[in-house]
């Protein structure tokens, strides 16, 4: 094994079942899509090599590699947007019922990883990129507005009603189990 | 129901004055929270909602709860994901580019 291909294996591909995770999130569950995206960026990554500098953060830059080569693809095959449609109860905070029995949201830690996995994945993907951008990988809002060419404005507002639907449907499921009783 | 049980931004607005003005009231921190967790306000604002929500007995739980659930959402959206068979065709397709790169070496 040559030596550049063994510095990849100790530095990068051990990111490997980290990027899959993160590329199935912004491809709302879409297996075959997040293969070849992670698939893509590791060989961009493995062709780029020399440039890389050991020892810096590899993770991070497999990250950046990954979240353009996503956004590029998204760019290159979005249709004409269609607007999500605002759904009031979908969108209504559900702090008000929570607030005499479950003020601080423990019941957020009894719902199991891959019901919130599930709740991300299936958000329409004008909410779920902004989301995965932000809130899984702690972008600001300027710069998801650059990488999405959409006004700061619009980033702010998707997030909001995201964050909204997350919520509810978090909650829904949590009534639905059990773990909390629906508010008023 | 009582200004306590009210969710904020429902509420009788008693924390004097409005955005414009000196120290925020309950409806304009309230629209401002996400922001407001997420870094995105201005210093100075940003400032007035930390002073408002420290003082507001309705708005301060509500703030905490907005950001346990974003705390939430990150630690349990950023999970991993295994495939064997992801792994198997990348080391097949990391191999043809050892091939190609060594091919032009010559």
């Amino acid at each position: 094994m040559s030596e550049k291909r063994e510095g990849f294996e100790a530095e990068a591909l051990i990111h490997l079942d980290g990027l899959y995770g993160l590329a199935l999130r912004f491809t709302g569950g879409d297996d075959a899509a997040a293969q070849d995206l992670v698939q893509d960026t590791m060989l961009k990554a493995y062709r780029a090599w020399d440039n890389f500098q050991s020892g810096t953060n590899c993770r991070a830059w497999l990250t950046t590699i990954l979240r353009n080569t996503f956004i590029n693809d998204l760019r290159r095959t979005q249709k004409r947007p269609v607007p999500v449609e605002f759904d009031e109860v979908a969108e209504r905070p559900i702090y008000p019922q929570l607030q005499g029995t479950d003020p601080e949201g423990r019941f957020f830690e009894r719902i199991v990883d891959e019901e919130v996995i599930r709740a991300i994945e299936e958000l329409p993907e004008d909410f779920r990129v902004p989301v995965v951008l932000a809130d899984l990988e702690g972008l600001g809002y300027q710069e998801i507005s650059e990488l999405l060419e959409i006004p700061v404005g619009t980033v702010k507002s998707r997030l909001f009603r995201a964050r909204r639907r997350l919520q509810q449907r978090l909650y829904s499921y949590a009534v639905e189990m059990g773990y909390i009783r629906r508010g008023k | 129901m009582t200004d306590d049980q009210r969710p904020p931004g429902q509420g009788v607005d008693r924390g004097g004055g409005s955005a414009a003005g000196g120290a925020l009231g309950c409806e304009d921190a309230m629209k401002s929270v996400f922001e407001y967790l997420d870094g995105e306000l201005p210093p100075d604002y940003s400032e007035k909602v930390r002073r408002h929500i420290e003082m507001c007995k309705r708005c301060y739980p509500y703030f905490n709860f907005e950001q346990a659930f974003l705390d939430y959402l990150h630690d349990r959206g950023v999970k991993p994901a295994r495939s064997d068979r992801l792994e198997e065709r990348l080391r097949t397709l990391l191999g043809e580019v050892d091939t190609e790169e060594a091919e032009g070496c010559d």
